[in-house]
């Protein structure tokens, strides 16, 4: 996919920052929560520090072929109870290859729905130009699996600037 | 991780994602204050970024309030240096009204990295740190 980072420079802002870096959210199993990132959605994590899970895509590694890239992480805290449950629109996006990968996603992990402790599992559509399903994990966190053609890309929104 | 092939092959971790109720309001603070690069693509969404391809989707929920978020949940924003991490909660502070920040908590620090958090407009966290992509990396190399 093309990857575009074009972005201003934030220097007449409050905040200067350099990078939206990382977004957090809880668990009350983190176990289960590194296995369903791992097994289920293919992603690289890192425990620093017990009742922490640090998640990213896989190939950042050194000699990986995203390496010097730059990367998001998300970060899971385990907690005892989740004191504010999420909902769809409070989700994480996971960006696969087409259409026929997001229909391929949908079958495993339908499939596989109880097995990784999993909520809803909803069939996917088209809505605003993403072709996508989401799914409710054990902790009421919310994903999305996702496809866009090119020109729908979150970058290429950005070049295009705004539209409304 | 076991040896076999996960369920999904993701090229990216896209994006997250945050509600508002007043796009223009949301834009003002995401961009005067917070220095986040703001495109809005849909008439009920602004998408928001800085640094790299992922991004944070904005949706606009006119008709009821934001769904209020603990802290927790939050997005963390990095800033070069420890001293542009006072600089930041010195302007929170002193521009809380102008841009309905509900609420700023004290820097802190801890092996280094010093933050604070704040609670914006629509009732979202954010923090505002020095950590950097590097710190992730030696985590990551680690490989625990």
């Amino acid at each position: 996919m093309t990857v575009a980072l074009k972005t201003a420079p934030a220097t007449t802002s409050h905040v200067k920052p350099t990078q939206l870096v990382s977004g957090t959210f809880v668990t009350t199993d983190l176990k289960r929560t590194r296995r369903m990132c791992e097994e289920l959605l293919g992603l690289e994590c890192a425990q620093p520090e017990p009742g922490t899970l640090l998640i990213r895509e896989r190939g950042h590694q050194p000699d990986g072929p995203l390496a010097s890239r730059p990367y998001w992480v998300l970060e899971a805290r385990e907690v005892p109870t989740i004191e504010t449950p999420q909902e769809m629109l409070n989700h994480w996006g996971v960006f696969v290859s087409s259409q026929a990968a997001v229909d391929a996603a949908f079958e495993k992990i339908n499939a596989r729905q109880h097995d990784f402790g999993l909520g809803r599992v909803q069939k996917p559509r088209f809505r605003h130009g993403s072709y996508a399903f989401y799914f409710v994990d054990g902790d009421s966190n919310w994903w999305e699996i996702e496809h866009r053609t090119p020109e729908l890309l979150y970058t290429a929104l950005r070049e295009k600037g705004d539209q409304h | 991780m076991s040896g076999a092939e996960p369920l999904v092959q993701p090229e990216l971790l896209s994006h997250g994602t945050i509600e508002c109720s007043d796009l223009a309001a949301t834009r003002r603070f995401l961009n005067e204050f917070l220095g986040v690069d703001v495109v809005r693509p849909l008439p009920e969404a602004q998408y928001l970024w800085k640094g790299g391809p992922w991004s944070v989707v904005c949706v606009c929920v006119p008709d009821s309030e934001a769904k209020e978020q603990g802290p927790q949940n939050r997005f963390k924003l990095s800033v070069p240096r420890a001293a542009d991490v006072d600089a930041a909660h010195a302007a929170a502070l002193q521009h809380q009204s102008t841009y309905g920040i509900r609420k700023v908590g004290p820097v802190e620090e801890k092996a280094g990295i010093r933050s604070f958090t704040l609670q914006d407009l629509n009732k979202h966290w954010w923090e505002i740190t020095n950590v950097t992509q590097s710190y992730y990396d030696e985590i990551f190399a680690k490989g625990r």
